[in-house]
């Protein structure tokens, strides 16, 4: 079978966070238990010219990301219970019975997917929705989207529609884990390892 | 900084603390029993090898208390065939019962010497397997500060810093002991006592040395690696600044001016009482020191991406 993918188009986004809250919605989890984020990117400044404030080279763009259900998924080699196992359609899920709570994959983990449920003391993830995928329905975040900026499917398909951009900042270089995401990029979005701007979010919305 | 790293900074010391004094074990044992015979030597250090047993122990207890899940703790040794953290829990089991077989056999003199000295040869290399496993689990890719050839330098550098001060003190203790036992046995044993901790004082300066050119190594590898390796060295020098000067000062302190005291105190009959005093010093300062590089290691990870 072929690798499930989402895609994201960063020209639409509003980072409004509607997916992130279905996603929380739809999955039951805790405040601080972000299985899909928005994150905005924030570069260049400001001026003064003649008494008002003229961009200088400012841009701000966001990213919505969830697990990548990578190719390599480095959070499944590193665990120690083999609680993480990649399915035929690449979906990679987290077998809560048999997680020790250890952590391990949220160190390992380039994109922050790997989430604690603090209550149950076990890792979490995106399941890609595979319950609403089972029933021929779209994953919470795809169908959420105002913007329709989040779409789905085998990766193949959406690098042929979409081109194959899938790191720009401030996600981390692709080659660690070969994330099943395709990008649009944002007119201002710089590569994965050029990015001159910084995340613009508090660090306990992270 | 939360309790989860600290569980973790106790269990990497002590695991690699009692990996440290196992071998430095072996090695005293090996040299004292050539030197003055089986028997002297056995007295000099068989109680010592008891101490080593709980420090494991305990480190492990303080491993789980990471997890946030210990009902499936036993599940961790499932993924040998890729994940370093099993690899490190399953050496670490094995060194706890290898060397536990071993400690039981040379305290109740059970079994031949050769066969003794089989089981504590292979306890040895698995303790050493233990510390280049816990070292090779943060050699994360995600982790610029730990990835580099340094994380197992300095843990190879501590256990046998930790091992070399830990046994110098537990020699300390067993001669104590037996002098109140037995007086009649001191003067050989004071002899053998004093020599080996000119060795190990000797030891102790030396690993120093290397852990003070290592460290600044270090610090310029991860900095110069990538952007988020120098944002872990700010961290290191800026705001956490003074805690790195605090063990520099600790370990210099403890392995350097005390290992000296120690060292010229064991030079002649007579001072056993100022050496003791001092070697004991020694072993907590360093054993301060340690554990405050460790929270430094832990305190200033900054991991790529998200």
């Amino acid at each position: 079978m072929s690798q499930l993918a989402f895609y994201f188009d960063a020209t639409a986004c509003t980072a409004c966070k509607a997916c992130q809250l279905a996603c929380q919605d739809k999955n039951q989890l805790a405040p601080n238990q972000l299985w899909r984020r928005v994150i905005p990117y924030t570069g260049g400044g400001w001026t003064i010219q003649e008494g008002f404030y003229v961009p200088n080279n400012f841009f701000t763009y966001a990213v919505s990301i969830a697990c990548n259900h990578c190719a390599r998924p480095i959070c499944a080699e590193v665990c120690p219970t083999k609680a993480i196992s990649k399915r035929d359609d690449g979906v990679v899920l987290i077998d809560q019975s048999k997680c020790i709570g250890c952590r391990y994959c949220e160190w390992a983990c380039p994109y922050g997917a790997p989430r604690i449920d603090e209550e149950a003391g076990v890792m979490t993830k995106c399941t890609f929705c595979e319950d609403l995928l089972a029933q021929g329905q779209n994953p919470a975040c795809v169908d959420a989207c105002v913007m329709r900026a989040i779409d789905f499917g085998p990766l193949e398909e959406l690098q042929a529609k979409y081109g194959t951009v899938n790191a720009i900042e401030p996600l981390p270089d692709s080659s660690l884990t070969q994330p099943s995401l395709v990008i649009t990029p944002h007119k201002h979005a710089q590569l994965s390892g050029t990015g001159t701007g910084k995340i613009d979010i508090l660090e306990e919305a992270l | 900084m939360d309790v989860r790293q600290w569980s973790l900074v106790i269990f990497t010391i002590l695991g690699q603390m009692s990996v440290g004094a196992f071998l430095v074990f072996l090695v005293v044992y090996f040299f004292a029993a050539r030197k003055v015979g089986r028997e002297e030597a056995e007295r000099l250090s068989d109680l010592s090898l008891l101490a080593i047993g709980p420090v494991l122990l305990l480190g492990m207890v303080a491993s789980v208390l990471h997890l946030g899940n210990v009902m499936n703790a036993y599940r961790a040794v499932a993924n040998l065939g890729s994940s370093w953290l099993s690899r490190e829990i399953f050496f670490g089991v094995l060194f706890a019962v290898v060397g536990g077989v071993f400690g039981l056999m040379q305290w109740r003199k059970i079994g031949p010497f050769s066969l003794r000295i089989v089981i504590a040869v292979i306890a040895g290399l698995l303790g050493i397997a233990l510390v280049v496993s816990m070292a090779a689990v943060y050699l994360l890719p995600t982790q610029p500060a730990w990835d580099t050839w340094a994380t197992p330098v300095r843990f190879g550098v501590t256990t046998l810093l930790l091992g070399v001060l830990a046994m110098g003190a537990a020699f300390v203790a067993n001669y104590a002991i037996l002098q109140r036992k037995d007086p009649s046995c001191a003067e050989a044993q004071c002899t053998l006592l004093r020599s080996t901790l000119r060795w190990l004082a000797i030891s102790g300066v030396v690993l120093l040395g290397i852990e003070l050119v290592v460290i600044p190594l270090q610090i310029s590898t991860i900095a110069t690696g990538s952007a988020f390796g120098l944002t872990s060295i700010k961290m290191l020098l800026g705001e956490y600044g003074t805690i790195l000067g605090l063990q520099l000062a600790l370990v210099f302190l403890g392995a350097g001016v005390f290992g000296v005291f120690v060292y010229t105190n064991a030079m002649s009959a007579g001072k056993e009482n100022v050496m003791s005093v001092m070697a004991f010093a020694a072993f907590a300062i360093v054993l301060v020191a340690e554990i405050l590089g460790r929270f430094l290691f832990y305190a200033t990870q900054v991991s790529i991406g998200l």
